[in-house]
């Protein structure tokens, strides 16, 4: 935000008074990271959690800290204006492992949460060990990423472990040459924003003995995170609420396009939508009636397979009659025994049927699932109406031909 | 589930009609719509966050199962849909097994029934229910019923050019019109409405009367907006007097066929003014096609020429931009310039549309007052 061009009679008390207005002006842009999707009480909130820990936003150039902890202030010695705007690698120092950066980085091209030991430097210049946990902050309806929120907990010396075992600077070389071989395009976005993590300039610089963290350590950082998370949806102005850690398996399970997760949104019956091409048909969609049904939540289901609602006294022939029906694209509607996330069953009506995109191939299997056990009021419609309703809108909303010409989130 | 049965073996929607127990009153899935309390203004400025409404979840239902059930001639949703390249985004199917004779097929369906007494309909499985208007508050749905006379029945299209294809009649089958009903115009208006759905459009084209000489709605999904839709338009006459009875009248510009376009949001002003002008072509023996968009609150016409070089006319989804090609090298070699010309070919002089396009804005001036 540097300006000039004017003369100025009194120098140093206009260039005070000018970087102080800047300054300002630069903190609030950053806020606005945060106040755009959260109510603005959401930073009083955050300053109320303990323990140090930063938020970052990837959509900014540069995937600036966007919000800094009053803990951290205390752990690195930086104070909060000093660290908002720069990039995380600001910790970071001659002796950080670069293999452990390399891990950071690629957690975050990957968009998922990643915990390792790394040897931080506080604003002195002095060093010390810290777990990092960090995790991406999604938007739990459209899947996309929101925050990266990165907790520091300080490495107590005494749980320093004696035989670990010493990454040799090679190792490190051959990890992040392989990094750079990586086609970037896979992650346009992320290709910058993984790179804040690491400092280019401090190769070649041995490594120092990583030390372990704790149990308790970990727990801590856990804890830690899942409080930001939860202050962050208490405030959430969003339409649906963020979640962090993984939105799906680590593999990358794509997002659908925001049009198309907009259209399913309306949609009120309880339903999945499987990806028929990927390995192990992983569920791509989860309605919010289903994860009231079932007990789970988004980031729970998204990437797992239809078997998870399995259980004893699951007939193994209907299974086998669903996989049949599904190979030969055919729909069906069959009665099963299914769980809930807490344990407890449910007699299921489920109907399955394959989902076809605008080329006109099998794109998805919705998958409706009803308690038949508990009361509905569907005005007056029977159950097999209802949930053939949903099967109707969605293929109405998956034929429409997007401008990319994909129903999937590009960037993914 | 459903009143519809599996048939076993080859199915024949038209075969199957010529041998039905006569006896048998139908039963339908019937929907009454809510009453109406004086206030005509249509409920579509509701949240869309709702949902969908009760006659979509049951119309979208009752289709899937029909098509499920394999009564359709073909999977319209395994057909490949592209962007025609160009400005105006024409989109075309690649569908070798619908053509447009499907349509005179239909003739003999409707002539049975005309054949048949009054109120002794046969029953039939391309039937998904019956609309009519309601005396309660709330719209409620009858799983078994009987069509009321002032019903509409909502047929399956067996031979879909869209998903969710249907015709629209009068379940009064001697009502059957060879001229405008405007009764039928506003039901089909407010199923629309009611549907409450952007994907959902009924359409209607005056020169099916020249192979069926009776009048039928049809409407269906189009997931996509139609490229009319998207065209920019002026308005040519605007009544802002009373807040409750607006109407605008606008022209399509830079669309290779002319259309006019009227908008209200009160559906009983927009059934009026559009009826007082179908009358009028009528009386011309003009032909022309209607396109109901928007939740019934946009209705597009588009007056055609009869083109003796062609020697037809274009289908409602054709006029809004929808094409379909039985062969792939049709479908691939589809071109904005070849359809543009098309469109040309059967759009209205300029002097024969700007008479029409006064006509239209007198009878809105007549009408809305």
């Amino acid at each position: 935000m540097a300006s000039s061009g004017a003369a100025e009679a009194d120098p140093g008390e206009r260039e005070r008074e000018r970087e102080q207005h800047d300054d300002l002006h630069h903190q609030r842009r950053l806020a606005s990271s945060l106040t755009a999707r959260y109510s603005d009480w959401v930073l009083e909130a955050l300053d109320e959690l303990p323990g140090s820990f930063l938020l970052t936003d990837p959509a900014l150039a540069g995937h600036p800290i966007v919000y800094a902890s009053r803990g951290l202030a205390a752990l690195t010695g930086y104070a909060r204006r000093e660290v908002l705007g720069r990039g995380a690698r600001v910790f970071q120092g001659a002796a950080t492992d670069r293999a452990a950066v390399a891990g950071v980085r690629e957690a975050v091209r990957a968009q998922r949460a990643h915990q390792v030991a790394i040897l931080n430097y506080r604003r002195d210049g002095s060093p010390h060990w810290v777990l990092l946990h960090l995790a991406p902050v999604f938007h739990a309806r459209d899947g996309s990423v929101l925050h990266f929120l990165a907790v520091q907990v300080p490495i107590d010396d005494a749980g320093r472990g004696a035989g670990a075992p010493c990454r040799g600077a090679q190792g490190a070389v051959l990890a992040a040459c392989r990094e750079e071989a990586r086609v970037d395009d896979d992650f346009p976005c992320a290709s910058y924003s993984g790179k804040v993590f690491v400092d280019m300039d401090r190769r070649g610089l041995e490594a120092e003995k990583p030390r372990i963290a704790s149990d308790s350590e970990k727990e801590k950082a856990i804890s830690t995170a899942n409080s930001i998370v939860a202050a962050l949806n208490r405030y959430s102005k969003l339409t649906g609420l963020v979640v962090s850690g993984k939105r799906c398996d680590s593999v990358g399970i794509p997002a659908l396009s925001s049009s198309l997760n907009l259209s399913l949104g309306r949609i009120k019956q309880s339903f999945v939508l499987t990806h028929s091409c990927l390995p192990d048909m992983p569920i791509i969609y989860a309605s919010d009636a289903f994860l009231s049904l079932t007990g789970y939540s988004r980031e729970e289901i998204l990437g797992c397979n239809c078997r998870v609602l399995n259980g004893p006294g699951t007939s193994l022939e209907v299974i086998e009659e669903i996989n049949q029906h599904i190979c030969s694209e055919q729909a069906c509607t069959v009665d099963l025994l299914s769980y809930r996330k807490d344990g407890s069953s449910f007699p299921d009506l489920l109907h399955v049927s394959p989902i076809r995109d605008a080329s006109g191939k099998v794109a998805f299997h919705i998958w409706v699932h009803l308690d038949v056990g508990a009361k509905h009021d569907f005005n007056g419609l029977t159950p097999e109406v209802w949930q053939l309703g949903a099967v109707g809108a969605v293929r109405v909303a998956v034929r429409g031909l997007s401008a990319s010409g994909s129903l999937l989130r590009p960037s993914q | 589930m459903v009143s519809a049965t599996k048939v076993e073996g080859e199915y024949s929607f038209l075969s199957k009609n010529s041998h039905l127990d006569q006896s048998e009153g139908v039963k339908t899935h019937l929907y009454h719509f809510g009453a109406e309390h004086g206030n005509d203004d249509l409920k579509s400025t509701a949240c869309p966050e709702q949902g969908p409404s009760l006659l979509d979840t049951i119309l979208l239902s009752q289709w899937d199962n029909f098509a499920w059930k394999g009564h359709l001639d073909y999977d319209v949703t395994a057909c490949q849909l592209k962007v025609i390249e160009g400005g105006i985004n024409f989109v075309g199917q690649l569908n070798n097994k619908w053509n447009s004779f499907s349509l005179k097929e239909y003739d003999k369906l409707f002539e049975s029934f005309r054949c048949s007494k009054p109120n002794s309909m046969k029953s039939y499985e391309g039937l998904l229910l019956c609309v009519a208007q309601g005396e309660n508050d709330r719209p409620e749905v009858a799983p078994s019923a009987s069509p009321p006379k002032d019903g509409l029945l909502l047929i399956a299209n067996a031979y879909p050019v869209e998903y969710g294809h249907i015709f629209l009649v009068p379940a009064a089958v001697n009502q059957l019109s060879c001229y405008w009903d405007k009764r039928m115009f506003g039901l089909a208006t407010k199923i629309a409405s009611e549907v409450n759905n952007a994907a959902f459009r009924v359409f209607f084209d005056s020169r099916t009367h020249v192979v069926s000489d009776h009048m039928f709605f049809q409407a269906c999904y189009f997931p996509n907006p139609l490229p009319v839709e998207c065209a920019s338009t002026v308005v040519v006459y605007e009544y802002g007097g009373n807040a409750r009875s607006d109407i605008i009248v606008s022209e399509t510009v830079g669309y290779p066929l002319k259309a006019i376009v009227f908008t209200s949001n009160n559906l009983k002003a927009l059934v009026n003014v559009v009826s007082e002008i179908c009358f009028s072509l009528h009386d011309n023996t003009t032909a022309y096609s209607l396109l109901i968009s928007n939740n019934g609150t946009k209705v597009f016409l588009f007056p055609q020429v009869k083109n003796l070089v062609i020697g037809c006319s274009l289908s409602t989804w054709e006029c809004g931009g929808y094409f379909i090609y039985h062969t792939k090298f049709e479908f691939d070699n589809a071109s904005e310039t070849e359809i543009s010309k098309r469109m040309a070919s059967v759009s209205l002089q300029d002097s024969a549309f700007e008479d029409l396009k006064h006509l239209c804005c007198a009878i809105a001036h007549d009408l809305v007052k």
